[in-house]
């Protein structure tokens, strides 16, 4: 008698078993990260120590943690925000650098503004700049219908060369001998620090503003047309939602969410316009929102996590593992999720007769 | 003159490796798997071949190798969207970031090093000493001169032969491929891992042919205009070699614009071929959006036999 395994589909897995399949990820990143460093002749426990020490197990680290973190839960949240209406925006990149080079913009030239006024523009500004960036993605999307994976992707490049042409020309700082940074903003363009720590009030802003968009998509009645629109657009259509408008509008607000976090990091951590302004958080943030299946405070922890491991890795040059380690493992974290996902999805049977109908098979017969 | 057979013959060049990376994703998708991960296969490809050639001091051990990680990285694809089923857009997004990571990890400390080895030009006697055509066309490597022959190599065997009946069957309508005993699955992998072979020599072609060494994230965004450049091509072979070209063609541009020194930031004028890009695929879309010419049916589904 032949025995042939065979795969169905499930309605829905324990709710045990979807929680599960993230930590059980994470844990297969880590152990196949180790396997990537051992091939390479370093010893792993060691590393992981000295990414320990250097992110969670030690109050600098810790703070550095947070504030890696800020952009982390936006761009993660942007992305988020688009699968909502069904769009796919990998341009956070591109709309995060975008808010930083409107921000710049205000604070080189709207500098007279008086104390915090002029950081409030600035935050405005950037937030503005990424909705514009994004929004350009979204409109050939609603009229036409073409992808905006790749046009919201060739904008990410668009927007960095964008940046150089500032900060290597116009607003270049001439003190910078060829480095590419613009000049210095001005004083009352820093973000406060919370009180008590070296952490910038930037991660209550990014908080909030996760707060508010989960309140919002999931909330409020336009938030659910946004739903329906993006869940099944057949509906929507018959419902006589207009898709087009509020795929424009969301991807406008997840523009506005990744522009945010450039205002943030430019008037946060870097006081200037700088290449590098954004250490791949765009794409980070990609993996951060498969990581929390789009949940909101999956967003706020995958992001706590993968700030973790990026501070972490910084840590590693006494060890002689390359920084990109962590890059690796949070790739592998989401391919190892990917794959118990699936294997949520279906049910491995095996099946005592080949020839049996899989419909009969599925009723346990 | 002399510009313009330049900025031609440069075209060539840069469009040499799109067009590997593009029918490469070209078989992938016609078999009904789109692969996104191109510019991570690209990147692998480009350190593994850059890093064997370095230490081999042999080109053909670095492309086999280039070809192989690439192969590597796409099976995984293949492993995670035929046989687990995930989703091709997920995966594709996630080995884009997991191919960018393992280059930018592998490669440390190799930037500003360089091969010994040059895959040199070779002028072709006699026809490359024709005016204007002759530096255009026949001054080029291997890679350049084979491009053609491999892009009808596929055609023919997408349209006169069994296999590439059976591997548009199982691209348009897998089901019914199935049930008439076309082994599904069995061609979706190797297409998804033949195209992985392309992405990864293309990458190689960037480091080890085109700049003769190795930077993080070098290819800027190539695997991506690849892809686009399937659409462009409307899933052809032919058309796809040639959209190849032109994109190389306006790649180039870029250089000869800097070199005939046009008073235009080199940032804003490195922006032309996304900016193409971008225009081209409007355009395009508009034009097929009712008809879809090309695009195969079964595109971006697994294949589910239980759920035939």
């Amino acid at each position: 008698m032949a025995i042939s395994l065979h795969l169905e589909r499930r309605m829905g897995a324990p709710i045990a078993m979807r929680i599960a399949v993230p930590i059980l990820a994470v844990a297969g990143g880590l152990v196949t990260g180790a396997i990537v460093m051992a091939l390479g002749g370093h010893d792993p426990l060691e590393a992981y120590n000295d990414m320990w020490q250097g992110s969670l197990g030690s109050t600098d680290g810790l703070q550095s943690t947070l504030i890696r973190a800020t952009p982390l839960v936006l761009t993660g949240l942007a992305v988020a925000t688009a699968l909502r209406v069904g769009l796919w925006n990998i341009g956070g990149e591109g709309q995060l650098i975008v808010g930083a080079i409107a921000a710049t913009g205000v604070g080189l030239y709207a500098k007279a503004l008086p104390g915090p006024a002029l950081l409030v523009a600035m935050i405005l500004a950037g937030c503005a700049g990424g909705a514009v960036w994004a929004a350009i993605a979204a409109i050939p999307r609603a009229l036409i219908g073409l992808n905006e994976i790749i046009v919201t992707l060739f904008m990410n490049y668009i927007a960095i060369l964008f940046m150089d042409n500032l900060i290597f020309g116009p607003w270049g700082d001439p003190k910078a001998f060829g480095f590419a940074y613009s000049r210095a903003l001005p004083d009352n363009a820093t973000l406060p620090l919370i009180p008590g720590t070296g952490v910038h009030i930037g991660l209550l802003l990014a908080v909030l503003v996760a707060v508010s968009a989960w309140w919002l998509m999931e909330r409020t009645p336009w938030g659910f047309s946004v739903r329906v629109a993006g869940g099944n657009p057949r509906t929507a259509e018959y419902l006589g939602l207009k898709i087009g408008r509020r795929m424009v509008i969301v991807l406008a607000i997840s523009g506005a969410i990744a522009g945010l976090a450039g205002a943030i990091e430019l008037t946060g951590v870097t006081n200037r316009l700088q290449e590098g302004i954004s250490v791949n958080y765009g794409y980070t943030g990609v993996l951060i929102a498969f990581l929390a299946r789009g949940r909101l405070l999956g967003v706020v922890l995958a992001a706590f996590l993968f700030a973790a491991l990026v501070v972490g890795s910084y840590a590693l040059q006494t060890t002689g593992v390359a920084q990109p380690i962590a890059t690796i493992i949070q790739a592998l974290i989401i391919v190892f999720l990917l794959a118990g996902d699936a294997a949520l999805a279906f049910r491995v049977r095996f099946v005592r007769n080949p020839t049996m109908p899989g419909a009969l098979a599925g009723r346990g017969l | 003159m002399s510009f313009w057979v330049n900025s031609l013959s440069a075209g060539i060049v840069l469009g040499t490796p799109l067009a590997y990376a593009a029918l490469g994703e070209l078989i992938a998708e016609r078999a009904g798997v789109m692969n996104l991960g191109v510019e991570g296969m690209m990147l692998i490809g480009a350190v593994v071949g850059f890093i064997v050639t370095l230490s081999t001091h042999s080109a053909v051990a670095g492309f086999a190798a280039a070809i192989a990680s690439g192969a590597a990285l796409a099976s995984l694809h293949a492993v995670m969207t035929i046989g687990l089923r995930v989703n091709q857009i997920v995966m594709g997004l996630t080995l884009t970031i997991l191919g960018g990571g393992l280059s930018a990890y592998i490669g440390t400390g190799s930037s500003g090093r360089r091969p010994e080895v040059n895959i040199l030009a070779i002028p072709i006697p006699g026809l490359s000493s024709i005016p204007v055509l002759g530096k255009v066309l026949f001054t080029h490597d291997v890679f350049a001169y084979a491009v053609p022959f491999i892009a009808l190599a596929i055609w023919l065997l997408l349209y006169r032969s069994k296999f590439g009946l059976w591997l548009r069957a199982a691209g348009e309508q897998p089901g019914a491929a199935d049930a008439s005993g076309v082994p599904v699955f069995l061609i979706r992998y190797l297409a998804v891992i033949a195209g992985g072979g392309f992405a990864g020599l293309a990458g190689a072609y960037f480091s080890v042919v085109y700049t003769r060494g190795w930077a993080e994230g070098m290819t800027n965004g190539r695997g991506w205009i690849a892809i686009a450049l399937v659409i462009f091509g409307s899933w052809n072979p032919i058309a796809v070699l040639v959209g190849a070209l032109l994109f190389g063609f306006v790649d180039g541009l870029n250089f000869q614009f800097q070199s005939v020194g046009v008073p235009v930031s080199t940032h804003l004028l490195a922006m032309m071929p996304y900016v193409f890009t971008l225009v081209v695929l409007v355009a395009t879309w508009t034009r097929m959006r009712h008809r879809h010419v090309g695009m195969p049916e079964g595109l971006g589904l697994p294949y589910e036999r239980e759920a035939r």
